[in-house]
């Protein structure tokens, strides 16, 4: 383990034992001094010189003469060719490190071997290695002969004392056990976390009963609806105004499924009283504000310039085209919504459309934008609403676009041609998915201090919880950025279960709309985030590999009609696909990176060739291909940063290496970054020069990008990296200090300033760097990698580090969320 | 605390678009995180250091670094506070402190720092031993010691091959294999030949002075990933005159190995001298001096062997030639060599054809010595390349 510190109590010096004996650290191995003398002869023996040498002669002479493998007939020179040639590898022993030899003249340390060390020299070079071992056996028997002496006065002198190292011994020694696991803390982490992912499960049951026992008020849900109804207003859309034969699989068995759990429904209560379900779900899917998409419809014509829009978060709205039933609604906006016309005249053109037989895609979308040019044709110029819900629907077919499996797609197309009996639907499983575990609450931070700091210290932390915030997407979003996580999580997990995908529902069909699907990213995405990848991996189970029909708006005319392609979003795709990397299956990972990097370049393909996303027939616009081919190859270079981080986690250096540098030539701006990047793993690796090469193409790089203030700290950070690959901490203090005059916020600079120091001997320096930082700017200092280092130093200095831990945690529980990583302050 | 160098801390990314729900959250957090690349969020691997979590594994020939710090957590002054770094190895005993000099006073929360630098060269349990003697305020004179043991481990596991060719050149195969738990950057594997030998290396594709590794461009080596490196040893010419006396074991040299790990943690090893035996030649070595590569069908072609005695005494030699399926002596079999002193030589040319197409091997040729009735046979001594010189034209 680490060496720890040495401390001088002189207050009870005159009892030292009574000093130092009380170790707090738990006594694992019990190492007595003893020991050392033991050890001494038995290792000696093991001397490479000698042991090694004897082998070597061996398999040499025997290879070479004695044991005859070939026939008695062959003459004598040849078989001996071959026998040398068939000769097997020896092993050869690495005797010593080279300046083992020239030690006498380095070394004036080793008083205590002088004599031995003397005759070693005079042995010289030509001796063989036979001597050189007789002169280690004779530096055994001298030692052997001082050692127990030095021992057994100090055992006489202080017996008590020897007590004392006994325990101290096993405090600081276990290298074994630490080393073998070398600086994961990762893993560590993760298991302490799959412990704790676990608790929640045990507790989930009293959870569950909480809401079981609130089952009583079904006052709820409205009548004559099927409770599904309540959980996406498009879904109530499509079956009140949809009448049309479609019947979707949901809606049959959604009685039996979907009831809004009663919990759920204290919060509607709260809200409102009519239609608590679609209240709840307008503040969740109008953040970006219902107003904003009617009031563009207004004034823009939106014909020529659909391109304008398309970047603005409203059209998160247009997904779901849920208006109709926001009760809210749309009282600015005299004319109807986008939307709820749309509606109306969409299934019409539908039904009325034949079948396409031509387009291999799911092609009743593929028909539609057909009849809707021409009408935008008509309408052009006015601000119609059918125009809008065009631009609209380029948004979504460029961000939805995404191409199915063979087998989804034979069954989308039964779907939109609606040939497909439930009875085919039902055999191909829909995908069912739930939460795993209810709710994570637990706040490490808040543990810690009720454990160190007492109950009353522990009631002022004061954080988000998931009962303090609107039950929406904006009190989500508040979770987020108060970097309440955990709580974040818990709050996903209530709207879920409004959408009938909550604790134990696994398994059971449910509807899934845009909405539970962007839930689920941003619980996923929580849940990887807080490293907590065992419970991110069983919620994602359910889906599959994210390619269930009933996970393309196709599979839903009804609800979304006319719209096409993934209801699942892109970044939830990246997310599955990265997820594996985290827990040990990076292959996994790969293999579905490379599935999407297929897509993305399909797509890029199509585009090019002057078709749809999806490689479909439809008259795309200049502008709106060009920002589809923009979003796509950001997509495709997202997915190729998520493969080169794979790769470098599976030290896979020439591989990540390779694609870190593939990408650069999608994003020349990124060029001076990826390049130090580069040079970075080179150092990891131990290659000085080549990293070296590197960081020269960064300096060539920014010189001709000109000087930005970034690109000046990028390449003295890469010069002290070098020095501190060289060994040279002081140049790399240096250097980093040379960038904080530049930046003299920079936070890396000045954890790696304090890192420096440290390793030039300069402990109370590099500990008041550090804690003035935090101190001073604890927005940017209250990080994992920094309290890590202090706490480390604080280890280092002194025995007494706990309470300056705690001084930590008390500034860490004043400022960070639930989501803090409290593992960093080492105080368990 | 041992100093191992300090790791570069990774983020997770997770991003997400503009367009999901979370807007721009993801985003910004990453953006606010003081461990990502500003521009490239998505780059994992980070520029903030983080100093060792554990002690880690130490291994032969690397440099042993550690964190002395003796701190004053006591409220008084104490005096004459001398720290003493020993490391107790299983055969000797080190002292490692820079200063041996007592420091006069330490007051209260202030401390002695000492950063200690030790090269291993031994496997085995390694103990520090840290000793602190003071005097207190009242003139009371203590002494303690603190003991951190860990075990010094074999990077590398190493294995050689020798392959001795006709001209009396040694080629050297080494097998390197990293033992360890991470990648290896193999910074110089040389041969360091012993005096009788210049050694080549042989682990460059093209010739020249920039020609490319063997390995290709990124030279490191995976945890239990082996690379091999191929060396030619010549002996020195004024060696090589007495090669064919040459016996027993000779030593060839050793390899000189330095690599380095994460930021540039450096090690070194040699091997110890690696010794070969040298090919054994009976009491006569007979070897070739000329032999053409391709002869034509049933064309007589000239061969010129040496024959050397290796034997410690004089040898009368006959020589018979016998001839095989396909080849044909020419000459009389059974004509007298003379005498052949120890560690003479007499160069032989011979006439023989082949009747044979094809790759045809010379044997049948047998040495009696005639003053011990002993006779030594060589076949196989070397294979000629047989062509129709008419093929061509039948076709």
């Amino acid at each position: 383990m680490r060496t720890r510190v040495i401390s001088v109590s002189a207050g009870r010096s005159s009892k030292m034992d009574g000093g130092i004996a009380p170790a707090p650290r738990p006594v694992t191995l019990d190492i007595t001094v003893e020991d050392v003398t033991e050890e001494a002869p038995q290792p000696t023996s093991q001397t490479p010189g000698r042991e090694l040498l004897p082998q070597v002669d061996s398999i040499d002479l025997d290879g070479g003469f004695v044991t005859p493998q070939e026939d008695s007939s062959a003459t004598p020179s040849d078989s001996l060719m071959d026998k040398l040639n068939d000769q097997m590898m020896e092993s050869v022993m690495i005797s010593d490190s080279p300046n083992n030899s020239e030690e006498d003249e380095v070394a004036p340390m080793d008083s205590l071997l002088d004599g031995a060390e003397k005759e070693e020299d005079a042995s010289g070079d030509e001796n063989g290695q036979s001597e050189i071992g007789q002169n280690t056996t004779e530096i055994k028997f001298s030692l052997e002969e001082e050692e127990p002496g030095g021992f057994t006065e100090k055992v006489d002198k202080d017996t008590q004392g020897q007590a004392d190292t006994r325990v101290q011994i096993t405090a600081c020694v276990s290298p074994g056990g630490d080393g073998q696991s070398p600086s994961d803390v990762n893993s560590v982490e993760a298991a302490a976390q799959e412990a704790k992912g676990t608790n929640p499960k045990d507790e989930a049951v009293p959870v569950c009963t909480i809401f079981s026992q609130a089952n009583q008020p079904k006052s709820l849900v409205p009548d004559g609806f099927q409770p599904t109804l309540i959980k996406s207003p498009s879904f109530s859309m499509g079956s009140a105004g949809g009448g049309s034969g479609a019947v979707t699989p949901s809606r049959l068995t959604a009685p039996l499924v979907c009831q809004p759990s009663p919990s759920l429904s204290k919060f509607f209560n709260d809200n409102g009283q009519v239609n608590p379900a679609s209240d709840f779900f307008d503040s969740f899917t109008v953040p970006s504000s219902f107003i904003s998409i009617s009031n563009p419809n207004a004034e823009i014509p939106p014909g020529p310039s659909p391109a304008t829009i398309a970047h603005t978060p409203e059209h998160q709205l247009s997904s779901t085209s849920s208006t109709i039933s926001t009760p809210g609604g749309p009282p600015d906006s005299g004319a109807p919504t986008p939307s709820s016309v749309f509606a109306p005249t969409e299934s019409p053109a539908k039904v009325q459309l034949p079948p396409p037989q031509a387009a291999p895609t799911p092609s009743q979308a593929a028909t539609h934008p057909q009849p809707f040019n021409q009408l935008r044709a008509a309408f052009s110029g006015s601000d119609d609403p059918f125009a809008t819900a065009l631009s609209l629907s380029e948004v979504d077919r460029r961000h939805d676009a995404w191409l199915p499996s063979e087998e989804t797609r034979k069954v989308l197309i039964s779907v939109a041609t609606q040939q497909y009996s439930p009875a085919y639907v039902e055999s191909n499983r829909p995908t069912m998915p739930g939460l795993k575990f209810d709710n994570l609450q637990g706040d490490a931070v808040k543990d810690l201090m009720l454990r160190f700091l007492g109950e009353p210290a522990a009631m002022k932390r004061q954080v988000l919880t998931a009962n303090s915030v609107e039950q929406s997407c904006t009190g989500l979003q508040r979770l987020i950025s108060s970097k309440n996580w955990r709580a974040a999580v818990d709050l996903t997990g209530r709207l879920l279960t409004a959408h009938g995908q909550g604790y134990g529902k696994a398994g059971q069909p449910s509807a899934h709309t845009t909405d539970s699907l962007q839930l689920w990213f941003v619980r996923l995405a929580l849940l990887t985030k807080l490293n907590l990848f065992q419970n991110a991996e069983l919620e994602f189970e359910p889906f599959g590999d994210l390619d269930q029909p009933d996970l393309y708006y196709e599979y839903y005319p009804t609800v979304y009609p006319g719209r096409r392609g993934s209801v699942v979003p892109f970044s939830m795709r990246l997310l599955h696909a990265e997820l594996p990397q985290y827990m040990a299956k990076p292959q996994e990972a790969l293999d579905r990176l490379h599935n999407l990097k297929t897509v993305c370049l399909a797509i890029l393909e199509n585009l090019e060739n002057g078709l749809a996303e999806d490689g479909s027939m439809i008259t795309v616009t200049q502008e709106n291909r060009q920002m589809s081919q923009q979003l796509w190859r950001s997509r495709l270079n997202r997915v190729m940063y998520s493969m080169a981080n794979c790769l470098l986690l599976m030290k896979d250096y020439v591989l990540a290496v390779e694609t870190y540098h593939s990408i650069i030539q999608y994003e020349p701006q990124q060029r001076v970054q990826l390049l130090s990047g580069i040079g970075r793993i080179f150092l990891q690796i131990g290659d000085v020069k080549t990293a070296e090469r590197y960081f020269l193409d960064v300096e060539t790089a920014c010189q001709t990008t000109g000087s930005q203030p970034a690109h000046v700290t990028c390449v003295l950070m890469n010069r002290a990296f070098v020095y501190l690959s060289q060994n040279n901490y002081g140049d790399a203090h240096a250097s980093f200090s040379e960038v904080l005059k530049n930046d003299p916020k920079n936070p890396v600079a000045n954890n790696n300033a304090a890192v420096c120091l440290l390793y030039l001997g300069r402990l109370k320096e590099s500990l008041s760097q550090l804690e003035g930082l935090v101190q001073q700017d604890p927005a940017l200092y209250l990080h994992e990698s920094v309290l890590f280092n202090l706490t480390t130093m604080y280890e280092l200095e002194s025995s007494r580090s706990t309470q300056k831990k705690q001084a930590l945690l008390e500034a860490v529980a004043c400022r960070e969320g639930d989501s803090f990583n409290a593992q960093c302050l080492k105080l368990v | 605390m041992r100093l191992t160098k300090p790791t570069l801390f990774t983020n997770l990314p997770v991003t997400c678009e503009d367009r999901d729900l979370p807007g721009d959250l993801f985003g910004q957090l990453m953006r606010e995180d003081p461990s990502t690349i500003k521009g490239a969020e998505a780059l994992m691997l980070g520029e903030m250091l983080t100093l060792p979590q554990n002690f880690g594994n130490i291994f032969l020939g690397e440099t042993f670094s550690s964190y002395i710090s003796v701190h004053n957590d006591s409220i008084q002054v104490v005096k004459d506070v001398l720290v003493k770094a020993d490391l107790q190895t299983s055969s000797q005993r080190l002292n490692l402190s820079a200063s041996n000099s007592a420091v006069a006073e330490l007051k209260p929360e202030s401390c002695i720092d000492d950063v200690i630098h030790h090269e291993v060269k031994e496997i085995g349990t390694h103990i520090l031993v840290c000793a602190v003697s003071y005097t207190t305020q009242y003139g009371e004179k203590l002494y303690f010691r603190k003991f951190f043991k860990f075990q010094v481990l074999k990077p590398l596991d190493v294995k050689t091959k020798f392959y001795n060719a006709e001209t009396d050149e040694v080629f050297l195969e080494a097998q390197i294999q990293n033992i360890t738990t991470s990648p290896m950057f193999m910074e110089k594997v040389s041969l360091e030949p012993s005096m009788m030998y210049n050694v080549t290396e042989l682990n460059t594709v093209a010739s020249g002075d920039d020609g490319e590794s063997t390995f290709g461009k990124m030279s490191y080596l995976q945890p239990m990933d082996t690379r091999q490196y191929l060396y030619c040893l010549k002996p020195k010419p004024e060696y090589a005159e007495k090669a064919g006396v040459i016996k027993g074991v000779t030593v060839i040299g050793k390899l000189d190995i330095v690599w380095k790990t994460n930021l540039g943690e450096r090690g070194r090893l040699q091997t110890s001298q690696l010794q070969r035996m040298a090919p054994g030649y009976g009491d006569i070595r007979l070897s070739l001096e000329v032999i053409p590569d391709t002869v034509n069908l049933e064309e007589p072609f000239d061969i010129i062997c040496r024959i050397t005695n290796c034997s410690e005494r004089t040898m009368d030699l006959v020589l018979e030639m016998c001839n095989t399926r396909s080849i044909h002596w020419c000459g009389v079999s059974g004509r007298q060599l003379g005498k052949l002193c120890p560690g003479a030589f007499l160069s032989l040319p011979l006439t023989l054809l082949s009747s044979v197409q094809g790759l045809q091997s010379l044997s049948g040729l047998r040495l009696t010595d005639t003053f011990l009735k002993r006779t030594y046979e060589y076949d196989d001594i070397a294979q000629v390349c047989v062509v129709c010189p008419y093929s061509s034209n039948e076709c």
